[in-house]
């Protein structure tokens, strides 16, 4: 697929580069080598860099000690215990994930059709709609947390004595209030990667009579995925760390994990959160281990290598 | 695992019960009283002022306090188990909307079980300010009981947030301290039921402080000679305490001339100050990183019962400080108004109380409750405070309105530890 | 079927648009669009409505009509919080962007099977709650972690990481390095291999090839990226004041201040607008600055 990408079908792309022909090359090796030892060694401090801590966190997940966590007494399994025998926090954390799952397929969907289609809406529109994306992106969270607030109990307040009904605030007014960030973010990030896209594969399969559906699914859908599940990971992340907007828009019963840990700060952290944080990371981390494990055994299996043993690759493979 | 849980209930009261003497000075505390009253009603009809003789006499475990005539025929009833009367029309769920972690969850579970109430949602806020904007966004009508703290409670009055309790169905109110009854933020004793009290003090680290810190006109003189080694809490409404009460004032001032007095001593320590923090202090204090603080008691009274940190101390300050009072309220349009005032009621049974006391380490202002506290709580003069040191605390006052003290806020924390 | 002429000249709107497109594009964007119709403007509309009015007795809104708000917004004294969060946001842009880059650049061309995977576990310390990491670096850099030991290595017992701009930098790149690292990430990952490789069978080095081929190419990632992270970090507080020891004030402390703690929701809202105003034209001017020189061409799919 990737021998008609010449230089020549896009002009633009390929900009004057400079030629340093034979003499540089003994010594760019070596560089070569320092270059790629630099980066990896980069990487690999950046993960280190962001795993550190969760393994601080981990650790003091067995801490003995009564109430606060940052002291360290002892090595025990009760916080374990109590977690799983906690309601409370079971609860919150149930809430915290189903609003961000739904939140995320929302945010992910709406956000993809916006970025498709918005090359193709008028001048004025796009202008509008972009400036509102970054809008959404502004605006301080405790300014559109409060502003949300008032609308929804002003809205609700109208219908439910206008149509006898009783809308209040809950699970919807939650989800419905992360979305909107999100949806921006998704928006962002697709419409980053369709900007360097190749438009020579669209062209190709119209020429080969194509429908668009069908074009969508089987060319720019797969190279849109890393976009996609990277817009769908952000959206569910910022929804279930979410405190502020969380915090004023929630109805009675739903509190969810970040309102009930930031609560919490007053009468200490205790370990009974690490806990949490540490079972959620052992779930998350075999499911990840599992997922890779069988992406692996299935390319070897069907001789591939390289970039198309990646989930991308077989998505696009199998619709293909 | 119902049962079993209250049956160690039930076994922890009688064991609390039976191994401190104090239930038996209770007991005969308590008929002294109903001796006297008795003998007193067959004289004159009742009378506060003759308690007082007895209650001082006996009193020598119990901070003093005067309990009034009412109150005392309701303490002799009190056997060594709790009993409770569950009203006929209680709904099934309980939603509250409180601090976190401020009820026992034993209690909870209690009250669940012999109330039938099947759902108690707990959800939870982390400060005052938090609450009222979500009520002022519209979020009214969602919960049931809210914890405010006593300076939000008349602006929760006058935005109709919060409803008149019914007064029939909380009878335990009676065992209430009377100081802690009719004071300016209910003066009708119609919308908030106390709950627990606590101070904002001085926290020192006496191995490393040699100086004496009694008052906070030495706390603050004190603070550039541990520069950088000092943390206040993160709120303005105490901050405040320490430079107004230096100097006299009081600690709600709002005039002009004595806020710009504030002003000076705070932007003079400012550049001292290692943290503003109202959280992890007592981290701080633990390692040593802040040795001076002005803080509330959350945790340090735990640092201060540990061996290895038992040099903390803290202060209750000379020259005054806040006491700040947590209240029950019941909101407007509540979903279970039923559930809601057997709670209150249940939460103010002087046993349960008592643990809720044990737990939450603040002051209860319910006065039969004290009678089944641990005695070494009740001896903690940082927690009840002795009536001399009572005349000195100020109530908190509503300071929202005060803009100067905004700008002086900003301007304090922009410069802190610039120095 | 004529639809492949239409759209190969589909590179901009025009009148030739099929119908059917007009519906599918209209769908399409509609969802997104009722979102921020109903969940942005209006709301934001509250907000400007009340930056207009005054306080009400308790706090909150009433309703009025006085410019007050925007002079005491406006005001030059009360300008020192909004300096301090710019250098905040822009050098904890900046340090986001150095640490992104090669990482971004790392998984999308060295990664190969494990691409996905690598993406994923960038993301899963975030989904352990905010709090108890942050709590988490306040053990590993105070004086009993690292701060301790570097001061115990050197003698200098009152050593401190943090409360200082380091520790607040540090725990603002931790925070937003994934919004910066998945823009950047996804328009590298498209890069055709080719064209470096045909750079480098030119003979250019591995820097030239990186300045004049890739970067140009992954630019709106880095736009985009730089952007996710500037604009959300102006309005920051939280980091700071756990781990910068509460030590600076920042707008988004001034706006707590306000609307929580004096309650004094007209000036918070004109704050706010002024605040949001200043970001969107700061926005719309570096969008035109960097994609000057460039010509963007999005695709039409539809």
């Amino acid at each position: 697929m990737t021998a008609p990408a010449t230089p020549i079908a896009r002009p633009d792309a390929l900009p004057e580069v400079d030629v340093a022909p034979g003499r540089a090359r003994p010594r760019a090796r070596v560089r070569d080598g320092l270059v790629e030892g630099w980066l990896r060694g980069h990487t690999l401090l950046v993960y280190l860099f962001l795993y550190i801590p969760i393994l601080v966190v981990v650790v003091f997940s067995f801490n003995a000690t009564q109430r606060r966590v940052t002291q360290w007494e002892g090595f025990s399994l009760r916080w374990y215990e109590s977690v799983l025998h906690d309601t409370v926090v079971q609860a919150a954390l149930f809430n915290s994930f189903r609003v961000a799952i739904a939140t995320a397929i929302l945010a992910t969907v709406f956000g993809t059709m916006a970025a498709l289609a918005l090359q193709g809406t008028p001048r004025w529109f796009r202008s509008i709609f972009e400036a509102l994306t970054f809008i959404s992106i502004i605006v301080p969270e405790i300014v559109i947390a409060l502003s949300t607030l008032v609308f929804y109990s002003t809205t609700f307040d109208v219908i439910n004595q206008l149509f006898h009904v009783r809308f209040k605030l809950g699970y919807e007014t939650i989800v419905a209030a992360h979305a909107l960030f999100n949806i921006s973010l998704v928006l962002l990030l697709v419409r980053a990667r369709l900007s360097g896209m190749d438009r020579t594969h669209v062209e190709a399969s119209y020429d080969l009579y194509g429908t668009p559906w069908r074009t969508f699914w089987q060319i720019t859908f797969p190279q849109l995925l890393p976009a996609i599940v990277a817009g769908f990971l952000l959206s569910f992340t910022f929804s279930f760390d979410d405190y502020v907007i969380t915090f004023f828009v929630y109805g009675a019963g739903l509190t969810t994990l970040p309102i009930y840990i930031f609560s919490s700060i007053r009468q200490g952290v205790t370990p009974a959160t690490n806990a949490i944080a540490a079972i959620m990371l052992l779930i998350t981390l075999s499911v990840l281990v599992i997922g890779q494990a069988l992406v692996w055994r299935n390319a070897r299996r069907s001789g591939q290598r390289g970039a198309q043993a990646s989930v991308a690759g077989m998505i696009a493979e199998q619709s293909g | 695992m119902a049962d079993k849980e209250m049956e160690r209930y039930v076994r922890q009261m009688r064991w609390q019960l039976e191994r401190t003497p104090l239930s038996r000075r209770g007991f005969m505390w308590a008929s002294a009283m109903s001796a006297t009253a008795a003998f007193l009603a067959a004289c004159s009809g009742g009378g506060g002022a003759a308690t007082a003789a007895p209650a001082s006499a006996a009193a020598s475990v119990e901070p003093s306090v005067t309990v009034p005539s009412e109150s005392t025929a309701a303490v002799e009833s009190l056997g060594p188990e709790p009993s409770f009367e569950v009203p006929p029309d209680i709904e099934k769920e309980l939603f509250m909307y409180n601090w976190s972690g401020y009820v026992d969850p034993n209690n909870m579970k209690q009250f669940q079980e012999v109330f039938g109430v099947d759902k108690f949602t707990y959800d939870t806020f982390d400060a005052n300010d938090e609450m009222m904007a979500k009520f002022q966004g519209g979020a009214t009508g969602q919960w049931d009981i809210c914890c405010p703290t006593m300076n939000y409670v008349p602006a929760m009055r006058d935005q109709g947030f919060i409803q008149k309790y019914d007064k029939s169905r909380i009878p335990n109110i009676k065992y209430m301290d009377k100081a802690f009854m009719g004071q300016w933020w209910d003066p009708t004793d119609e919308w908030a039921v106390p709950k627990d009290w606590g101070t904002t003090g001085i926290t020192v680290r006496t191995k490393d402080v040699k100086e004496p810190v009694t008052t906070w006109r030495q706390f603050l003189d004190l603070i550039p000679q541990y520069s950088g080694k000092v943390v206040f809490v993160n709120s303005a409404d105490d901050v405040f305490i320490a430079p107004l009460k230096a100097n006299g004032y009081s600690l709600n001032s709002g005039v002009k001339e004595e806020l710009d007095k504030a002003r000076e001593e705070l932007l003079k320590v400012a550049p001292h100050i290692l943290a503003l923090d109202s959280n992890t202090y007592q981290d701080k204090i633990r390692t040593e990183e802040a040795v001076l603080g002005l803080t509330w008691t959350g945790g340090i009274l735990d640092l201060r019962d540990k061996p290895e940190t038992k040099d903390v101390e803290y202060i209750i300050p000379d020259d005054g400080t806040v006491f700040w009072l947590d209240t029950w309220v019941v909101l407007a349009n509540p979903p279970h108004p039923n559930a809601a005032h057997a709670f209150i009621n249940f939460i103010q049974e002087p046993h349960i109380q008592a643990i809720e006391t044990e737990t939450n380490r603040y002051a209860t202002p319910n006065d039969a409750a004290k009678q089944f506290i641990d005695p070494k709580l009740l001896n903690d003069k940082a927690m009840f405070v002795s009536d001399d040191v009572m005349a000195k605390l100020e109530a908190q006052k509503d300071n929202s309105a005060n803009t100067q003290r905004q700008d002086i806020w900003a301007e304090f924390n922009q410069k802190i530890g610039q120095g | 079927m004529t639809i492949s002429t239409e759209v190969a000249k589909a590179d901009d709107e025009g009148p030739r648009r099929s119908r059917r497109s007009a519906l599918v594009t209209g769908l399409l964007v509609l969802p997104a669009s009722a979102w921020y119709l109903i969940l942005l403007v209006l709301p934001l509309l509250i907000v400007l409505v009340m930056s207009f009015g005054n306080k009400g007795r308790f706090g909150g809104y009433e309703p009025a009509f006085t410019f007050a708000n925007y002079a005491d917004a406006l005001d030059p004294n009360r300008i020192t919080p909004f300096v301090t969060s710019l250098v905040l946001a822009l050098s904890g842009t900046f340090l986001c962007l150095l640490t992104a880059l090669p990482i971004a650049y790392y998984i999308a061309t060295r990664g190969g099977s494990r691409k996905s995977l690598l993406i994923v576990l960038l993301i899963v310390p975030f989904w352990t709650s905010f709090l108890i990491r942050t709590y988490a670096w306040l053990t590993i850099l105070g004086p009993e972690g690292l701060a301790g030991f570097i001061g115990d290595v050197t003698g200098d017992s009152s050593f401190r990481i943090l409360g200082t701009p380091w520790a607040v930098l540090l725990g603002v790149v931790y925070g937003y390095l994934p919004l910066m690292v998945f823009p950047i990430y996804v328009t590298m990952e498209r890069m055709d291999r080719t064209l470096i490789e045909a750079s480098k069978d030119l003979g250019a080095t591995r820097w030239a090839t990186f300045r004049q081929v890739t970067l140009p190419i992954t630019a709106t990632g880095l736009i985009t990226g730089s952007i996710l992270v500037f604009i959300p970090l102006m309005g920051e507080y939280v980091v700071p004041a756990i781990l910068g020891y509460g030590r600076v004030f920042l707008i988004g402390n001034q706006l707590v201040l306000q609307f929580l703690d004096s309650r004094n929701w007209p000036q918070g809202a004109a704050r706010a607008v002024v605040l949001i105003l200043i970001m969107l034209v700061s926005v719309v001017f570096y969008l035109w600055f960097v994609n000057r020189g460039r010509r963007t061409r999005d695709v039409s799919v539809v």
